[in-house]
This record gives C-alpha cells, sequence and structure tokens, in this order.
C-alpha cells in the first residue's frame, strides 16, 4: 500500500469500486482555495492540438477538482457561440418539413467570431451588432446536359442535395466591410441538409444570432469538452513469461512494455497516460494483485474539441473570462448586500 | 430430382459403422436462410391473401353453381340460371357508364372503396325462347391488396411508387370508404369432428356439422344408465338405440355390433328402453321420433304433405350429423357413424385419456377473410340468423400507429370464445400451439389469451379437393365401411380411415397408408397441405384437407439425416441448381407442411445435434416460433417471459416509420420519429420483416445509475443536449375534412373567401389564414379557433321540389376550425371528389414535438418510463471518452424485472459501436455474452461494459463504475401534451348542472366514491359539501315549510301563499330528483327545521 | 355575408394535380378533374406568405 499512500491524491480502481488513497502530506484537495499556493502548484502543459479536427490537449496539474470541472461546464454551456435562430422560410416545397428543416439549419456550426457580436435582446431588429444573415436559396432542375441514360440521382438531377455551401452570406450594415466573405458561413460546406427533386425549391433567410450552450445545444462551442483523470499504473511484483503477455493485452497499447532480462520476458510500465481504464486485468486471478491502477485526483488531462468557430486555446481562455466575470459580479452584489 | 437422389446417403453408408452412427450430425450451416426464401413465396399475410383468392377465383363459383337455378312458382317453365360469375379488376365509375382503373392509394384519399365489380353470365326463359346474357354486373366486392385481383400485384418496387404505394406493405386488407379495414383471424372449434368432452351431465360425443346447406350439433350422453342422443331438432334426448333402429338397424345384435361394446351390460338398459317402449321396427321408431319434433316455425305448403314419419326420416337424413352423406336413405354409414360416437362415449368412460382437449390447436379451426365473406356473399350479412351467428368485430380498422401494428394486426388471432367467462383452459398457453402461435404476443387484461398472434412461419390451409385423396385411399388398401361387418370396424387388427371428419374405410395395413400418403404428398402430387395422421388409442387414421388448419414447413429427416444439405442453401443463396426457391424444396420433398395434428405424430428435432434415428423432422429456424412482435426483441429468451408480452402491446405503440408512403397518407392520425433509426443489436426477425427500413425508435446511449431523484419509479433522465439535438423528436400528423354536400332542393354547401372587416379593411383573425378560396394554404400556421375551411350549408336543405333559385338561398356558417391549444402548421390540402360526386376537401396538420416531462419512452423488453427530469449536458456524468448518456435509467428497474436481454443488448450494442457493426440477439441464438466482452476488450473498453464516469456536478469521479452503452429506445404515443388537464370553472351539462366530464369537454376532475369515503372517515364535512356541492351544482330552491314541496320565487303555488317558504340550497341534482318524482306523481315532502334546533 | 367575399370567391385558385404535378385553374363549383390528365386529386400550393420558424 505504500505505493498508493505517496504524498498525491489518488484514486484507486479497484474490481467494483473506486477508493481514495492516504496521501503522506495534505494535498490541493485538503486545502482551503489560496490563490498564492494555487499559483505556486498549477501547471499547465500542451499536448496536443491540431487544427484539422480543431482540437486541443492539454493537462492541468495541481488544481482542485471543482475548478476543473467549472471551466468544462462553462465550456459547454456558457462560452457563447453564433447560431442561427430565426428562419424566414418564405418558400420550401421540398419534402422535408418546415420545422425539421429549421431545426436542421440550427445545428448548422457557423463560421464567426462571436466575441465580435453582442447578444441580442427579444424583442430588436437584428443589427450589425448582433446578427448575421443568411440565405437559402436552391432549385432542384432536371439535368438536361448530362447523358441521358445515366439513372444515377445525381446525373438525373441539378441541385438534389442541398448542402451546407449553398447557405450564402448577406453582409448586413458594415458587416461587409467588418468582415471577409471568407470569415463568415458554415464551417463545413458539405453538411447534407435536404434531400430534393425537381420542381421542389427553397428559399429562406437564416437569422444567426449570439447565444449559449444552456439556452440550446446548437450554441456550444465544442463538440464536447472534458477531462480524465491522469491514470497511474504499478505493479506490485514482477511478471514475467506468458503471464506479461496477458498483462499487457490486459492494457491499452503502449502501456505495459516487455523487457528482456537474463533470458526472461518482464512486464514493465512503458507510459500509463493512455490507458483506457478498462480493468480488464481483473479477469485473470493470478495478475489481480500484481497491479494496482490509480489516478491522480489533481492532474487532469482536458480535451477540447471544437465545433470550428473559435479554436480550442480560445474557448478555454474565454471560459476562464466568464468566471471571472461571475466573481466580479458576484462580488459587485455582495458589496451592494 | 435425380440428382438429389443420387446424393442422398443410405442406411448402409451412413449409419453401418457404429462410431459413425454416434457423431453428432454436422450443423446445416445458415438454414435459416429458407424463412426468408419462405417469407418471400408465403410472405407475412399469405394466410389473408391465399384464402381471399381462393374465394374469388374458386369459391364463389361453387357458391353460385349451388344456387344456380331460380324457378318461379307461378310458370313451371320459367327459370333463371347462372352459368358463370367472374370477380374483376377495382375500377371506379367516373361517370357516362366509363370505369377508371383505380389504386388503393387514390381510394384511400378520396374516401372510396377499392372495390371491382362482379359480373355474371345467365340464362332464362323469355316467352319459350332461351335466353343468354354474359356480362351483367350484380355488384361490387371489395378487393383485398396485394390479391390476385388488386393492381398491386407482381408490381416491381418502381411501379408500386408510382401508385404511392409502400413497396414494404404486406397487404391483406382492404380499403373500405377510405378507411383500412381488416378481417381478423377467428378461431373455432372445428367442424365435422367427434369431440369427446366432459359435461354437466358427464362425459359426452359432440359433433358440430356443417355444410353448405345444413348446419347443426348432436350429441350423444349418457345419462342415467343409458345412452341418449341429442340433437337440437328434437324436443328430448333419444335413446340411441331408438335412433338405430330408426336407420334401419332392427336387430339389437346388429347395434351392438356396431356399437361394441367392452361391457354390454351397460349398454343393456339402452337397448331395452326399445323394448320398455315397445319399438322394434324401423317404421315404430320413426313414429316415435315424429312425435318429438321440433314444432316448425314456419308452416308452408310442401312441408303440410308430410306426415311426422316422413319427416323424422328427412331429419336423420339430412339435419342429423348434416355433414355424413345419406344417398337414398341407406343410413349406413350415418349409423356407423353414430355407432362410433357412442363406442367413444363408452371408452372415455373407461379412461379419462379418451376425453378430447376442447384448446388443443387440432382441434381448432380458423376462418380468414376468404371464409367469413363467403358467408356474407351468401346471406349478406354477418349475423346470420340461419346459423344463429354473432360476430362483431370481425373486421377492424387496420392500426397504422406504427409499422409493426399494422402488421400486427395483420396476424392477429380473434377468438369467439366469451371474454367474460372466467375458464382459464381457453386462455392459457396450449403446448400445440409451439411453432404455430407466437407465446409472447397477446394482450394483457381481459382478452388476455383470448387474442393471439401468428408465429413467423405458419400458414393456414386453404380447402383441397378430396377426390384424389379419396382415390389415394382406395388404392392403398382402405376398404369401405359399408362392405365389412360391425366386427371389423372394432377389431384390433383394423384402422378407421377419416377424410375430413367422415369415415372413408377401414384398413389393415395403416403403416403403408401413412407413408404412400407422405410419400405422394412429398412428391408433389397431392396438396401439400393435406395432413395424414395415425392415433393409435382411437385405432384411427385421420386425413384433413380442409381449410383453417395452422401448419408450418420442417426439413425432412430421413434415417437420422437431414435431407437439406448446406448446398442445397448455397445454391439456392446463389441461384444456382434446381432449388431456387422455397417452392422447390417442396417439390423436391425437402421440405414439407405439418399440421399441428400431424406435427404431434412426429418426432421433431429443433437442432441437428437433437437427431436421433426416430427422427422424423428437424426445425428450419428456432426463432421461427415468435411472430413478428415478439421478434423485435433482442435475447428474448433471457427475459421474464412477462416482459416480452408486455413488449409485444408497446411496439405497438412506439412511434417510427409507418410506410414509404406515409407522406402521401391523410390519415385521422399519424405519428412519426423525426430522426428514426434501425436498432444497432437486431435480430434476424427484424431483417425479415424490414423493421431495419421502417424503423420505430432511437439507439439511445444509456447510463444505469441513479440520478437526483427525479427517477424513481422507472422515470427516465433525459439530457437536453440530445433533445436539443433532434432525439426523441416526433411529427403528430392529424386531418381535417370537410364534405362539399349536394341536397336535393338543388341547393348545396358553399365555401366563401375569407371575411374582410369593413371598419379596418382588413381580414378578420379568424379568416387570416384563408386563401381566397375559402381554404387554408399549406405552410400557415393556425392557431386555436382560427378557420380552416370557410364553409356554409344552406338552412332549409330537407325540402325538394320548391327550388328558390340560388340567388335568395339562406345559407348559415358551418365553417371547420381548429380547435386545439398548441397550434398547428398545414402539411398539405387536398381538394377532390369523392365516391357521391361531392366535393372533398382534408387538410393534413403537422406539430413537431420534442420530448418533454412525461413523455413516455421504452426500451424493447417491456421496461417502460416517463421522462422524469431533463438535464442540461453539464450536469450529465461523463465517461474517459466525453460520451454523456443520452438517457440515465435507474438500476432498480432491473433486480424484480429480471430482464437481462435488455443487459446483454446493451452489451452488445456497445460492441457492435466500437467495431462498427451490427450485432444479433436472435432469439435462441445471436451474439454471444463471451464474443461481445472479448470484442470490448479489444477496443480497450471493460468486459463488463462499465465505465468510469465523472459526476457533471461536482467534477470527481463517480464510486461505482457505470454500466453504459447503446439501448434501443421507442418512443411511445403517449405524451403529456395530448393528457395534461386542468379546470377551474368551466362547462356544465345541461340537465344536471354539473360540471361535464373528460379532457376532451374541458370537464371537472371527479371527487369519486373513495376519496369521498376518505373525507368521511376523516370528519371533513365542509370540505364535503365544499366540494360535493359548492364547487358543483349548487342551487337555491324555495321550499314551503307548510306543505313541503319546491315553490319558486319565494312563493308555494299549491298553498298559494308566501307565509311559509324559505330559501335553501341543495344539489341541484337532487332538486331534479324531487321535480322528476313529481312528474312521476310522487310527492317528496321537505321539511325545515332551523340549523340550531 | 358580405360583398367582398362574394367578389374573392368567383375568381380561380390555382392547384396542383396529384398525378401529373401540373398547376390547374379551376374555379369554384367546377369539377376537380386535372385538365392534363383526368385525375381527380388536386393539392393546394403552399402559400405566398412569409412563415417564420424558431430553428430549435
Amino acid at each position: 500500500m505504500d505505493q498508493v499512500n505517496d504524498e498525491n491524491p489518488r484514486i484507486i480502481l479497484g474490481e467494483h469500486k473506486i477508493t481514495r488513497n492516504l496521501p503522506t502530506t495534505e494535498t490541493i484537495l485538503d486545502q482551503t482555495f489560496n490563490i498564492k499556493s494555487f499559483k505556486k502548484s498549477l501547471r499547465i502543459v500542451i499536448v496536443r492540438y491540431t487544427d484539422t479536427p480543431l482540437e486541443m490537449e492539454f493537462d492541468i496539474i495541481g488544481m482542485h477538482p471543482f475548478l476543473a470541472n467549472t471551466f468544462r461546464r462553462l465550456m459547454l454551456s456558457d462560452v457563447p457561440s453564433m447560431a442561427v435562430e430565426k428562419v424566414h422560410v418564405y418558400n420550401n416545397t421540398s419534402i422535408i418539413q418546415d420545422e425539421v428543416l429549421c431545426h436542421r439549419l440550427g445545428l448548422i456550426p457557423l463560421r464567426a467570431d462571436p466575441r465580435m457580436f453582442d447578444y441580442r435582446s427579444n424583442d430588436s431588429e437584428g443589427t450589425e451588432q448582433d446578427t448575421l444573415e443568411f440565405e437559402l436559396k436552391i432549385k432542384c432542375t432536371w439535368n438536361k446536359d448530362e447523358n441521358k441514360d445515366s439513372s444515377r440521382v445525381d446525373d438525373m438531377y441539378k441541385n438534389n442535395n442541398v448542402y451546407s455551401k449553398h447557405i450564402k452570406w448577406l453582409p448586413i450594415g458594415n458587416q461587409s466591410e467588418t468582415y471577409k466573405p471568407a470569415d463568415v458561413g458554415p464551417i463545413d460546406d458539405d453538411i447534407l441538409i435536404a434531400k430534393m427533386r425537381p420542381g421542389h425549391e427553397l428559399d429562406l433567410k437564416l437569422i444567426a444570432v449570439k447565444g449559449i450552450g444552456r439556452d440550446h445545444a446548437k450554441f456550444s462551442p465544442v463538440a464536447t469538452a472534458f477531462y480524465r483523470l491522469l491514470p497511474d499504473i504499478k505493479l506490485t511484483r514482477e511478471v514475467e513469461g506468458e503471464a506479461a503477455e496477458r498483462l499487457k493485452k490486459c492494457f491499452s497499447p503502449g502501456v505495459i512494455g516487455l523487457r528482456h532480462k537474463e533470458g526472461r520476458t518482464v512486464a514493465v510500465v512503458e507510459n500509463s497516460r493512455y490507458d483506457s481504464s478498462s480493468r480488464n486485468i481483473f479477469r485473470h486471478d493470478d495478475l489481480k494483485d500484481a497491479v494496482i491502477m490509480t489516478k491522480i485526483q489533481d492532474h487532469f488531462i482536458f480535451s477540447i474539441e471544437s465545433v470550428g468557430a473559435m479554436p480550442p486555446d480560445i474557448i478555454f481562455t474565454e471560459a476562464v473570462k466568464i468566471l471571472r466575470n461571475k466573481c466580479v459580479s458576484l462580488l459587485e452584489e455582495l458589496e451592494q448586500v | 430430382m435425380g440428382e438429389y437422389s443420387d446424393v442422398k446417403p443410405t442406411v448402409k453408408e451412413e449409419f453401418g459403422d457404429p462410431v459413425l452412427y454416434s457423431k453428432p450430425i454436422k450443423e446445416i450451416e445458415e438454414k435459416w436462410k429458407l424463412v426468408p426464401a419462405f417469407l418471400k413465396v408465403k410472405g407475412l399475410v399469405k394466410q389473408h391473401i391465399d384464402s381471399f383468392n381462393y374465394f374469388i377465383n374458386v369459391e364463389i363459383k361453387k357458391i353460385v353453381e349451388a344456387n344456380a337455378k331460380v324457378t318461379c312458382d307461378a310458370d313451371p317453365l320459367f327459370y333463371l340460371k347462372y352459368t358463370n360469375v367472374y370477380v374483376g379488376t377495382p375500377d371506379v365509375d367516373e361517370g357516362f357508364n366509363i370505369s377508371k382503373s383505380v389504386t388503393p392509394h387514390e381510394c384511400r384519399l378520396r374516401d372510396m372503396t377499392y372495390s371491382a365489380p362482379i359480373t355474371v353470365d345467365i340464362e332464362y326463359i323469355k316467352g319459350n325462347q332461351r335466353v343468354s346474357k354474359t356480362g351483367l354486373l350484380i355488384g361490387r366486392m371489395p378487393i383485398m391488396l396485394r390479391s390476385s385481383n388488386c393492381v398491386l400485384t407482381n408490381k416491381s418496387e418502381y411501379e408500386l411508387a408510382k401508385m404511392n404505394e409502400c413497396p414494404l406493405d404486406p397487404g391483406g386488407y382492404f380499403v373500405v370508404k377510405g378507411q383500412e379495414k381488416v378481417i381478423l383471424i377467428q378461431e373455432q372449434l372445428l367442424k365435422n369432428r367427434m369431440i369427446v368432452e366432459e359435461s354437466k351431465f358427464g362425459i359426452q360425443c359432440q359433433v358440430t356439422s356443417s355444410t353448405h346447406e345444413k348446419k347443426s350439433r348432436t350429441i350423444v350422453f349418457f345419462k342415467g344408465n343409458k345412452y341418449y342422443m341429442s340433437h337440437n331438432s328434437f324436443t328430448d334426448p333419444i335413446a340411441v338405440s331408438i335412433i338405430f333402429k330408426a336407420m334401419g338397424l332392427a336387430s339389437d345384435q346388429e347395434i351392438c355390433q356396431y356399437v361394441c361394446p367392452h361391457d354390454l351390460s351397460k349398454f343393456t338398459p339402452t337397448l331395452e328402453e326399445c323394448h320398455n317402449l315397445e319399438i322394434y321396427t324401423q317404421e315404430a321408431a320413426l313414429k316415435h321420433l315424429g312425435t318429438k319434433l321440433v314444432a316448425k316455425r314456419f308452416v308452408t305448403a310442401a312441408s303440410k304433405v308430410k306426415t311426422p314419419v316422413d319427416e323424422a326420416r328427412d331429419l336423420l337424413a339430412t339435419t342429423v350429423l348434416a355433414h355424413v352423406p345419406v344417398e337414398q336413405f341407406d343410413f349406413q354409414t350415418k349409423a356407423i357413424y353414430l355407432a362410433l360416437m357412442v363406442r367413444r362415449v363408452m371408452d372415455a368412460q373407461s379412461s379419462r385419456k379418451a376425453i378430447d382437449d376442447r384448446d388443443y390447436y387440432g382441434n381448432k379451426r380458423l376462418e380468414l377473410a376468404g371464409s367469413l365473406l363467403s358467408l356474407m356473399f351468401e346471406d349478406g350479412n354477418w349475423t346470420i340468423k340461419r346459423f344463429r351467428m354473432e360476430r362483431q368485430g370481425v373486421t377492424q380498422v387496420l392500426s397504422r400507429l406504427s409499422y409493426i401494428s399494422a402488421l400486427g394486426m395483420m396476424t392477429r388471432i380473434n377468438s369467439q370464445f366469451e371474454k367474460t367467462r372466467k375458464v382459464s383452459g381457453p386462455r392459457s398457453l396450449q403446448p400445440s400451439q409451439w411453432g404455430m402461435l407466437c407465446p409472447s404476443d397477446t394482450p394483457e387484461g381481459e382478452a388476455c389469451g383470448l387474442v393471439k398472434n401468428l408465429a413467423l412461419m405458419t400458414h393456414i390451409t386453404t380447402e383441397a379437393d378430396e377426390y384424389p385423396l379419396i382415390r389415394l385411399a382406395t388404392n392403398t388398401g382402405v376398404q369401405k365401411v359399408t362392405f365389412v361387418g360391425g366386427e371389423a370396424l372394432h377389431s384390433p387388427t383394423h384402422y378407421i380411415v377419416f377424410l375430413n371428419g367422415n369415415i372413408l374405410g377401414v384398413v389393415k395395413q395403416y403403416k403403408y397408408l401413412l407413408d404412400s400418403f407422405r410419400m405422394w404428398r412429398r412428391a408433389g402430387k397431392i396438396s401439400q397441405y393435406t395432413s395424414i395422421y395415425l392415433n393409435k388409442s382411437q385405432r384411427c387414421i385421420y386425413i384433413s384437407s380442409d381449410g383453417g388448419r395452422l401448419c408450418r414447413p420442417y426439413i425432412i429427416v430421413e434415417n437420422g439425416v437431414p435431407l437439406v444439405t448446406s448446398t442445397h442453401i448455397n445454391e439456392m443463396e446463389k441461384g444456382i441448381g434446381v432449388l431456387r426457391s422455397f417452392e422447390d424444396f417442396l417439390h423436391h420433398g425437402l421440405i414439407e407442411f405439418l399440421d399441428v395434428n400431424e406435427e404431434n405424430d412426429s418426432f421433431i428435432a429443433c437442432y441437428e445435434r437433437d437427431i436421433t434415428p426416430q427422427t422424423t423432422h428437424l426445425e428450419i429456424s428456432t426463432f421461427t416460433l415468435l411472430g413478428v412482435c415478439a421478434g423485435l426483441i433482442p435475447y428474448p429468451h433471457h427475459n421474464q417471459s412477462p416482459r416480452n408480452t408486455y413488449q409485444c402491446a408497446m411496439g405497438k405503440q412506439a412511434m417510427g416509420t409507418i410506410g414509404y408512403n406515409q407522406r402521401n397518407r391523410i390519415d385521422t392520425l399519424l405519428y412519426s420519429l423525426v430522426h428514426p433509426q434501425a436498432p444497432i443489436v437486431k435480430t434476424k426477425t427484424i431483417e425479415l420483416i424490414n423493421f431495419d427500413k421502417l424503423p420505430a425508435g432511437q439507439n439511445a446511449t444509456v447510463a444505469v445509475m441513479s440520478y437526483s431523484g427525479y427517477d424513481i419509479e422507472d422515470a427516465l433522465i433525459i439530457n437536453k443536449a440530445s433533445v436539443d439535438r433532434g432525439f426523441g423528436r416526433c411529427l403528430v400528423y392529424r386531418n381535417s375534412k370537410c364534405v362539399l354536400k349536394r341536397y336535393a332542393n338543388q341547393t348545396f354547401d358553399r365555401v366563401q373567401g375569407p371575411l374582410v372587416d369593413p371598419t379596418s379593411n382588413k381580414v378578420v383573425w379568424k379568416h387570416s389564414i384563408l386563401d381566397s378560396d375559402g381554404i387554408v394554404a399549406p405552410g400557415e400556421m393556425v392557431e386555436n379557433r382560427q378557420v380552416l375551411v370557410n364553409k356554409s350549408a344552406p338552412v332549409s336543405s330537407a325540402v325538394p321540389g320548391t327550388w328558390a333559385g340560388t340567388s335568395n338561398v339562406e345559407y348559415k356558417d358551418v365553417s371547420a376550425s381548429y380547435r386545439n391549444v398548441e397550434p398547428s402548421y398545414i402539411e398539405k390540402v387536398m381538394v377532390s371528389t369523392n365516391e357521391e360526386d361531392s366535393g372533398l376537401i382534408k387538410i393534413l396538420l403537422r406539430q413537431t414535438r420534442r420530448p418533454e416531462i412525461g413523455d413516455k419512452f421504452s426500451s424493447r423488453h417491456g421496461q417502460k418510463g416517463v421522462v422524469g427530469l431533463v438535464v442540461e449536458q453539464e450536469d450529465m456524468p461523463f465517461n474517459e471518452y466525453g460520451v454523456c448518456p443520452d438517457i440515465i435509467m435507474n438500476p432498480h428497474g432491473f433486480p424484480s424485472r429480471m430482464t437481462v436481454g435488455k443487459l446483454i443488448e446493451l452489451l452488445a450494442g456497445k460492441a457492435g459501436l466500437v467495431e462498427g457493426k451490427f450485432h444479433y440477439g436472435t432469439a435462441f441464438g445471436g451474439s454471444k455474452v463471451q464474443d461481445v466482452s472479448e470484442e470490448l476488450m479489444k477496443h480497450g473498453f471493460n468486459y463488463q461494459g462499465k465505465d468510469i464516469f465523472y459526476s457533471g456536478i461536482t467534477g470527481e469521479p463517480l464510486e461505482a463504475y457505470i454500466y453504459s452503452g447503446p439501448v434501443y429506445y421507442q418512443k411511445l404515443k403517449h405524451m403529456v401534451q395530448d393528457k395534461m388537464h386542468a379546470r377551474g370553472r368551466g362547462p356544465r351539462a345541461v340537465l344536471t348542472r354539473q360540471p361535464t366530464e373528460g379532457r376532451s369537454r374541458d370537464g371537472g376532475l371527479r371527487l369519486g366514491e373513495m376519496e369521498r369515503d376518505c373525507l368521511i372517515g376523516y370528519g371533513a364535512s365542509m370540505m364535503l359539501v365544499e366540494r360535493l356541492m359548492v364547487s358543483s351544482d349548487q342551487c337555491e330552491v324555495d321550499v314551503c315549510n307548510n306543505c313541503g314541496r319546491l315553490g319558486y320565487c319565494g312563493w308555494c303555488n299549491s298553498c298559494k301563499s308566501s307565509g311559509h317558504v324559505s330559501t335553501i340550497t341543495m344539489p341541484y341534482a337532487c332538486k331534479l330528483l324531487l321535480t322528476e318524482l313529481q312528474a312521476m306523481n310522487i310527492t317528496a315532502r321537505l321539511t325545515l327545521t332551523h340549523y340550531c334546533q | 355575408m358580405s360583398s367582398d367575399s362574394k367578389e374573392t370567391a368567383k375568381t380561380p385558385m390555382v392547384y396542383i394535380c396529384g398525378e401529373c404535378h401540373s398547376e390547374n385553374e379551376i374555379r369554384p363549383r367546377d369539377p376537380i378533374r386535372c385538365r392534363e390528365c383526368g385525375y381527380r386529386i388536386m393539392y393546394k400550393k403552399r402559400t405566398k406568405r412569409l412563415i417564420v420558424f424558431d430553428a430549435r
């Protein structure tokens, strides 16, 4: 048990439940929040950042779970983004129902920096400060040019599939000066909106506003944002030979390695970070006791999968700002009491 | 044929070596593929279509032939003869004698009947010339969809689409006045067979005879110490000996030979009866019977001529045991039949084993559309007085809630048994139902066990010709029963052969008869649905070719080897070789149909490993013992059985898709899901019935854990983000219909444009959504009380003749308006004419609904629940992959329900998810938990399906591992929006002045008897007064203290005084009672005393 | 009934045939039948008015 009762706060993954360890020193979970010690202990390491898809993985070390969770929650439902909120249907003769079509349009992620916009109040007319307008005007026709024998739908008809690329931005006010056409519009242009046949027609005006994920999931700037605790796997005894192979298989690739030592194959922990915590070791009665699986409670591996409007790092800093503003307004409220 | 008979191994080759003998028989790979092959040719509703086809192509001709000649009393030379009858193809009268072919969908939309003309060829005498005419229209016949005369048969998917018809729709129903009607399969006790049963008096043998001409019931029973026969045309039971005498068996010895009692002493009292009554000759017996006749209701000229003796003889020949033919008054066969009945009663008296089971499915016949229609064709009504049959609920409107509900209705079997009787027998699961009827699919409550459903591969036979069977039987050594004496009938070496309930003869080498019949059947020389079986204890062989028997295909096993091999299946799949369809398998004698009776005379192995040398048949696939609805359940063999039954009921309420043509339909109510999904965990049945193409549900990620306390009592927690993204969203379509009639006085309904307010020159709000033609335009939103069609009808329509001219006809407003608090959108507006050529306007209204608290959801395991709470995504728990559940289900739902199938579905679904494939949860098979776990481990998941979850609220990991994964969830049609109701003040009933009842009338909520009792018990008397009077029908009445009667306005009319009148309050219902009593000349006098005295 | 509504009632409306999708002008009290194909089911055209929906 010495291996788990070190200076780190850990959770221990048992066969049937999760337990906590008894750290030797006072940990961040025991302390009351103190900005000085927090500043000292906090470390952020960016592990991975990709452009397509816009994703980021980073570690936050030395933070209390409540705070990490607050950032996760803020990213999901308090960081604003732009999405279609109202649809003016001038014509829709396609088979998709108006409400369903509008619901689909609402869920299309839009490329627009929400920081440049204001929230639109309920009763006001849209202005260039708070509204983006788009147009979706498309008509399906018979394709007369292509070879007539083909019975492929794509050859027979024109515009039989309506994609997000067909959405045209209509600048209002000085928006055409402020933004380039490339800055505004659907992020992905291959989202299928509707299927049509000759004679079907769509004529819609889309009105996009700024909103937050708590109001509707379409305003959430992330596909998802979550964290997990850093796994830490330790072997309590030497496992060799066939058992070592089995041990290796119980974990994600790269977690357990095999070393050759004096003609024996011995299992060693290589990198426990990427273990999926499947706990499949408990299937083997002989290996159960050879491993202690723990997770470090103040080490968060954050993943932010942006929807594309804002890069994940910005989303995180926005979340921090929102928390700060909330704190400020709370303090202001308290002062007035 | 030759090719395969060569391959067939002989006994020596396969069984000579005892080592080989003990070797297990190799499984036939993919033999279940015969099931889709079966469904391809038979379909799910083939029984209906076959029956209807038989009716319109064969039976209708037989009926007309039987009643072909019409003669005339006045002119004996005149006659009219029907020489032929045809049923055409469906058409519609376009006026001017032009008819046009019509599609079923047009009939649905235009509220017409999908029917075809019935034409006859006739021949009659005119003057003294014989005239014949062809093609005379005598009526119209509703045509069953996909029957031989329907326009949809043998059409490609493309052609069906052109006709706005769903290619997956099974057909088998009718379209009558725009409504889809099904004739339910009716179950009844079989006709023309002896049934020995226990009655009030003891054991009796009963025969219900049924022929085209007569229907009657004959009962032989034992009472006191004698055997009697009772029949409804005789007033009293009559000793059988008298009947025998009347049938020409004059000597007692002859009677005894035919009956052949074990113990003669038991039969002597019966014989003595004859002597007591001094009946020694046939004549005397008939005379005696003549005195016992039931008085006829209608005395016709012909019947008067007959003497009672003649009448009794006639009756014996035609009505008693009507199905046994008597020619030239030769009663021998009938006497033998009656003797056998007596003998059966005796047998049953000595051994209870000989009592038949009424609930046994071999003793049941199912009546289908064809036979029911033929009854109607004969008589024109389903309440046929002649046969004293009252039928209700034979036709029902096809339920189109979901594809499954429609399919389920087509396979439903209605029992004729009264629902009120408290006998468990007919309701309980009969072992002979195995494979024929679904053991799970039955409703709960009063119809439990009486309404049943067909299993997947069940076929119901149609009638086949008896003649070839008689010939075959005679050729295989069946001797006519009239040729052999009474001893032969009962000798242990002779077996009596029955054909459709009639004695055909006796046979010695019964094995040879059985074998040759089966051989000829397998060779396709006689009907595949003929059944032959041996009843050893009765020493009888029964051959059946009648309609309405349940049967089912099996693989034939010979010498312990199934005849169907993997090569056959492969060839069928690839379409090479001789075996391409299911029919080929039948024709080659590899597969045969067995009915319930023959099934019980066979050794059937479920699997190859069960085959023993005695085995005669092998199951094609075990999952086919379930029906359509139970077939949707994954891993049903792991569930507690009532759960499967519950799911069968709920699957019919699940919203989803109802057909490819659902957007073209204008139904009174149609539910559909916005984003339906095919289940990740499928079953073979799902694929066979195309549920994956017309699904009704969504794969929800479920976490089995408790959350917040809003999940108690099966409530579900759902994720708001999932709802935002479209989970459980549904469309509700309703229609509003409007008919523009023409009246006899040349007036007609009219539709006018919207009304304009003269002051503001604007269209009034009520009419704001109308077009200039006075009908709403599609796409508009309608709110409560807005007008859909601005129709007005003439005030007077009844006066014919006095035509006032169109200009000064008075009209009253009868506009169709929208009544619902929630607004709807207009989906489409159809304008057409119906069969009577009056205008028809149908408006389709649409609502889109997102799930809310109180909406009902259910998994496929009878686990229903309502939404208890909608939770923000941030508050939802999430796992190490960032996945948060769509639904949180409370684990307390599992221990008492024991729906292990659901747990396995979750696991298999999760594995399917990570592997990117569908898993199978087919009954008695499906992906194994072991393999599924292995697959999960391969992808780094816990083998038990339990993941680490973090609380969305605290952010810390949960102490327990959470069982999570996808489960197929159905949204059921019960939604709060349609049910929620509250009322403060509101409408009252006119008569009683009490609040109205029911949500639709904005009614009050009743404080019932039990609630009243609670209040009384508590002593809250003022509360009671408030509930029962003040808030209901409080009423002030004037009572005269002098005479005790009611007065009014402070005046007592009987005392002509106002001196003693005082005002009291009472329920109006009480006042109503007093006045009503007074109207009946009963005076109730009230005596008032002061409150404090 | 006001005189306005009677005037409007006389103007023909355009309906779409359910079979051949061609546009038919039909006056009130005219028989409902497509001029092109003789089909007797007609559908009304979609409203010209703007309808606003919430994208939720």
